[in-house]
């Protein structure tokens, strides 16, 4: 993107050196998927305080096909499938020697200014954050690893586990995606609410158990209820807000069983009225989530294994020129008109 | 006044709330002997809690509202005099701190180790129940812990306070390696950070916009105090926060007030990927800044009295790791004028510079050995 609503097919934005540099490797993109930050940069040029001031590349959640290995790298060979994380951190930092890489200061994340993201042909890139894919994963699947990266964080946040009943409010792609998460995670039980119907059938194909289509005419109040009788008898020890609204917030803080666990995940404001006195009394959790640690290799293994199904979330297809870029984008950005999910696009191979 | 215990109609002294602003010092009838497992206790001190002074003056907090008369009070120690049947840990004479709260074990916070999360928990001076500004009460003896020798009955009744502000820091994880800012130092602030630094914290800082509370929290321990002016931003004072506990700021936030300007800025100054503990009720709703407790990765966590505290508060004060005497600012006897007096004293707290109004109640036997 070259500005607000600017898009481009630009042929070479980034120049690579002649080889990739000793640790890293290069990439042949195959897939890459569309996310609603990648949409969000698009139309509006920033989000919070991080703005895009020169061009930059969209994309993070790709796979793709090893072309040249750093004169250091052991693990990967050229030919390798790879998924890619997009977010490498600073070892010398805090928080990463922590083990909570995701809150790294100095975190270069694909897509998030000012670092370019990965929808181009080529990339270079840490080979400790590019992981081989199993024979049978698809790139396709190797790309939904990061939206599913999302969902595993926010069930390891609620401490999603056997015996727990989640409540998830949102079905779009993010509450589609961690309810999927949550049933690899052994949740008892599982409910989502949306307001709009679309995404609810699909919401059941993956195994949720409660699909519930909410009112906009029903208060925060009466879906907490809707939601504690879905799921007797005290309601669900976690909700997770994929959507980050006054109304779902409220919902979750009442909903949620005391002493349970409130993930929030969904930004859809940027602040919200909190109910204090209910979360003091009911001595609640309210978690922060922000995107993920450590989570590719299960990701994969839970891809190889086919305990999660990716495959109904991919709704559109879109190849790699200049008119498929601008449909791909437009495809993502409507979901109400076009019903995505998740969009991808395919590169060619050699 | 007072007479000995006595098989029938011995006289009850309670201080009842009747209504808002209706206290009356009246005989509180009790059973002829305690029932079982139970244990008859003649109290020594009784704390006032600023819960006790809302609800004299408003008659409810939030959802309980005061319904028929209720003894107040709930921060309370004194002698066992009788024992039930049933009861082996506890014999006459036993100098007991009380705790206030007595759940049941049937549901599953109560099971999981939340037992103050109960919903059928009932809670002195928490309507229905009746509170232990009385001289004689039965309380099951599970809920009645031996003051050490050295432990005054202030202090045992202050053990009801502490453990708001211990239990803070457990739902926080102070410990050595956190830096921890306290937001209000009135006295559930005072009481967290004798808990923090008993916790071990690294550096903690606190916050207050009376200098006087600040110079009591310096005296009892606070590394750093920061009077923010009242005009200052939540991002103001949370920058101030973050320098004044370097080198990153505070892992730990515990908001003792319980305000929309304290939580906004203890998610502000808090470290990324730490915990702001909510203990204060200063407001029933705030705005919440959502994307940066989400981009940080904080742990917001609603804090409510307290559980399994009371043997570690009594053990932080036998080992003089903490020394809560400095809270008691005024103290009064047990009589209808005295109740009123200490009411009103605690009630005009800002004029009157009470932190913790105390009631020694006598005894016909009184010979209470006040700690060293």
């Amino acid at each position: 993107m070259y500005g607000p609503n600017d898009l481009r097919f630009d042929p070479h934005p980034v120049q690579l050196p002649p080889e990739p540099e000793p640790n890293k490797v290069r990439i042949r993109m195959r897939t890459v998927g569309i996310c609603g930050s990648d949409v969000h940069f698009w139309k509006h040029g920033r989000i919070g305080k991080f703005v895009v001031k020169d061009n930059m590349v969209l994309g993070h959640e790709s796979a793709g096909d090893v072309v040249a290995v750093g004169s250091n790298v052991t693990s990967l060979g050229v030919g390798d499938r790879v998924a890619l994380e997009p977010g490498v951190p600073c070892f010398a930092n805090m928080l990463p020697r922590q083990g909570r890489y995701n809150l790294c200061p100095d975190m270069q994340f694909f897509a998030t200014p000012p670092i370019h993201g990965s929808l181009t042909t080529f990339v270079d890139h840490p080979s400790d954050f590019c992981f081989k894919l199993p024979d049978n994963v698809t790139y396709e699947g190797g790309a939904m690893a990061e939206p599913l990266s999302n969902g595993i964080n926010a069930c390891q946040r609620g401490q999603v586990a056997p015996g727990k009943k989640v409540a998830i409010l949102g079905a779009g792609p993010v509450g589609l995606i961690t309810a999927v998460a949550a049933k690899g995670f052994g949740a008892s039980r599982i409910a989502i609410t949306d307001v709009r119907e679309d995404n609810l059938p699909l919401a059941k194909q993956l195994g949720v158990d409660h699909a519930l289509l909410t009112d906009r005419s029903m208060s925060a109040m009466d879906i907490a209820l809707m939601l504690q009788k879905a799921l007797p008898p005290n309601g669900p020890e976690v909700v997770i807000d994929c959507a980050g609204f006054d109304s779902t917030l409220q919902t979750a803080v009442e909903a949620v069983a005391t002493g349970g666990k409130v993930v929030l995940v969904g930004m859809g404001q940027d602040k919200c009225t909190l109910n204090t006195g209910t979360t003091l009394v009911k001595e609640l959790d309210l978690h922060g989530c922000f995107r993920y640690t450590n989570t590719y290799p299960l990701c994969l293994d839970w891809l190889e294994r086919q305990q999660v199904d990716i495959e109904p979330f991919i709704t559109h297809r879109f190849g790699f020129d200049e008119k498929s870029i601008l449909e791909g984008f437009d495809c993502a950005a409507n979901p109400d008109r076009t019903k995505c999910i998740k969009a991808m696009f395919h590169l060619p191979g050699q | 006044m007072a007479g000995a215990p006595a098989p029938h109609g011995f006289s009850n002294a309670a201080a009842v709330l009747h209504g808002i602003d209706d206290l009356r010092f009246e005989d509180f009838p009790m059973p002829l002997k305690p029932g079982e497992g139970m244990v008859r206790i003649q109290m020594k001190a009784v704390g006032i809690c600023a819960s006790d002074v809302h609800y004299v003056r408003k008659g409810r907090i939030a959802d309980f509202i005061v319904d028929g008369p209720m003894v107040v009070g709930h921060e309370s120690a004194g002698t066992v005099i009788e024992v039930g049947p049933g009861v082996k840990r506890l014999k006459v004479g036993d100098r007991v701190a009380i705790e206030p709260g007595v759940p049941c074990w049937s549901n599953k916070a109560s099971r999981e180790g939340r037992y103050n999360l109960c919903p059928d928990i009932e809670f002195f001076a928490t309507p229905p129940h009746h509170g232990s500004l009385r001289e004689y009460i039965d309380h099951p003896a599970d809920f009645c812990y031996v003051l050490p020798p050295n432990v005054s009955f202030e202090q045992g009744a202050m053990v009801e306070p502490l453990s708001v502000g211990v239990h803070a820091c457990r739902r926080g994880e102070v410990k050595p390696g956190k830096n921890v800012a306290i937001l209000g130092a009135g006295p559930i602030g005072l009481f967290t950070l004798m808990a923090a630094k008993a916790f071990g914290a690294d550096s903690v800082a606190i916050t207050d916009l009376k200098n006087d509370n600040l110079a009591l929290a310096e005296q009892m321990g606070a590394d750093i105090c920061l009077n923010p002016k009242a005009s200052a931003t939540p991002a103001e004072v949370g920058e101030w926060l973050k320098a004044s506990l370097p080198p990153y700021g505070p892992d730990v936030v515990i908001d003792c007030a319980g305000f929309e300007s304290t939580l906004q800025t203890g998610i502000r100054a808090c470290v990324a990927g730490g915990k702001v503990v909510m203990v204060g009720l200063g407001s029933e709703e705030a705005r919440f800044p959502l994307s940066i407790a989400a981009c940080k990765e904080l742990d917001i966590l609603g804090s409510f009295r307290y559980c399994n505290t009371y043997p570690l508060c009594l053990k932080l004060m036998e080992s003089a790791k903490v020394d809560v005497n400095p809270m008691v600012t005024h103290r009064f006897g047990f009589t209808a004028k005295e109740v009123d007096a200490a009411f009103d004293t605690a009630a005009r707290a800002p004029i009157t510079g009470a932190i913790k109004v105390m009631f020694n109640l006598e005894g016909p036997d009184d010979d209470d050995d006040e700690a060293a």
